[in-house]
């Protein structure tokens, strides 16, 4: 179970042993059945989650209509990343879509792991600095590609998905109509058996 | 550079100042980051990075006006307006080391407090402590990030320009109309109209 987090972390820095098993020691393993929900609205985010298995949406309340803006399957992290590192209420909710399994660190933990050795600090750096760069990629393609663009590029990078989540939830992610979803799907059938 | 550093004293001092605010720094700690420090000037209308180049450096803003814009097929989308005190450089660029797809371009003459990438790594390496204030200050602009993130999906243009020009009134003074409604991802006669439902309430 740990071995998905050590070969992510191995991406950015090379812990030793030691300081891995430092930082595992202050894991806790969580399990949520499907339609779980990790955080409400309102609450104020106490864990950073590694997802081991499952997958999991972000979503906040628009009036009556539920916005998407993180969908995470295995390897990745998710939470309500701003609740979490300023402490205030978070306006969006974490729910599972699958049964998943999650290490979770409590912010006191990881501060506390900080606080201990340098190294592990460094590793929270640049995951934080993944997490940003990240959402400014998005918000650049968002800007640079139209709605076909978009949608071609998520299913390139994607393909699990689009077999694992509802096909709403997935227009909303990528903030298009569900209608407009189902008629670029139809784009995408011929090229991808070409492919295979 | 051939500047002299100490004809700068009030903006180092202003760097002094805004690194502490995510911890303390005493004199001498903050006499090891100086010599790391570049102090960098432009001309208005520069581009300090272009498009296609890898970003070498994370700026702060010691005094001046800059725009960060993705050059599209339809024209230049603004996508961070930044005065003294701010952070402006190609992030995604000066990270990953790859190729800029974005232009950082100065509106007004600009001083730049710099650091560059070879540099940045030293410091840390050298100074753990300045790595924790490296994940602090990182740590913040991802948080404002995901603010304005959400403010983007939940409000509409008029509720956009409403709080920006409550939050941005010293912008609305220096920075060109066009680059703001830009910014704001509004049209520019949309702008103006919305500018004008404003005066009343201004006055009040």
């Amino acid at each position: 179970m740990l071995d998905t987090l050590k070969k992510y972390i191995s991406g950015f820095v090379s812990l030793t042993n030691e300081e891995f098993a430092l930082m595992a020691n202050e894991l806790v393993i969580r399990n949520f059945d499907k339609r779980e929900l990790l955080t409400r609205a309102g609450e104020v985010e106490n864990y950073l989650n590694f997802v081991v298995k499952g997958l999991v949406r972000k979503y906040f309340y628009k009036g009556r209509t539920e916005i998407i803006t993180q969908i995470a399957k295995e390897g990745e992290f998710i939470n309500s990343s701003a609740s979490f590192l300023s402490g205030n209420p978070s306006p969006y909710l974490v729910e599972t879509l699958e049964p998943s399994t999650f290490l979770s660190v409590t912010r006191d933990q990881l501060e506390r792991l900080y606080e201990n050795n340098p190294r592990i600090e460094r590793v929270g750096r640049i995951v934080i600095t993944h997490l940003f760069l990240q959402r400014e990629e998005w918000e650049h393609e968002c800007l640079r590609l139209d709605t076909r663009e978009r949608f071609l590029r998520f299913v390139e990078n994607n393909p699990d998905l689009m077999q694992r989540v509802p096909q709403k939830y997935l227009a909303s992610y990528l903030n298009m109509k569900p209608e407009t979803f189902s008629r670029l799907k139809h784009l995408i059938q011929r090229p991808r058996t070409a492919a295979r | 550079m051939g500047k002299q550093k100490s004809s700068y004293k009030t903006a180092l001092e202003g760097l002094h100042h805004y690194l502490s605010r995510y911890l303390p720094i005493s004199r001498s700690e903050f006499q090891h980051l100086l010599p790391y420090i570049e102090i960098r000037e432009y001309d208005k209308k520069a581009k300090v990075t272009k498009e296609g180049e890898v970003e070498r450096y994370f700026n702060i803003i010691a005094r001046g006006l800059v725009r960060k814009y993705l050059p599209l097929k339809n024209g230049e989308q603004t996508i961070q307006l930044a005065v003294e005190g701010h952070i402006i450089h190609s992030e995604l660029s000066f990270f990953y080391r790859t190729p800029s797809t974005s232009v950082v371009e100065t509106i007004e003459p600009t001083v730049f407090l710099s650091i560059s990438y070879e540099s940045l790594e030293q410091l840390y390496k050298q100074h753990p402590k300045f790595e924790r204030i490296g994940r602090l200050i990182i740590t913040d602009l991802f948080v404002r990030k995901d603010h304005r993130f959400f403010d983007q999906l939940r409000k509409n243009t008029r509720e956009r320009f409403l709080d920006y020009i409550k939050t941005h009134s010293h912008m609305l003074q220096r920075v060109p109309q066009k680059y703001i409604a830009s910014y704001l991802n509004i049209k520019p006669e949309t702008f103006s109209r919305l500018k004008h439902l404003m005066r009343p309430a201004k006055k009040s």
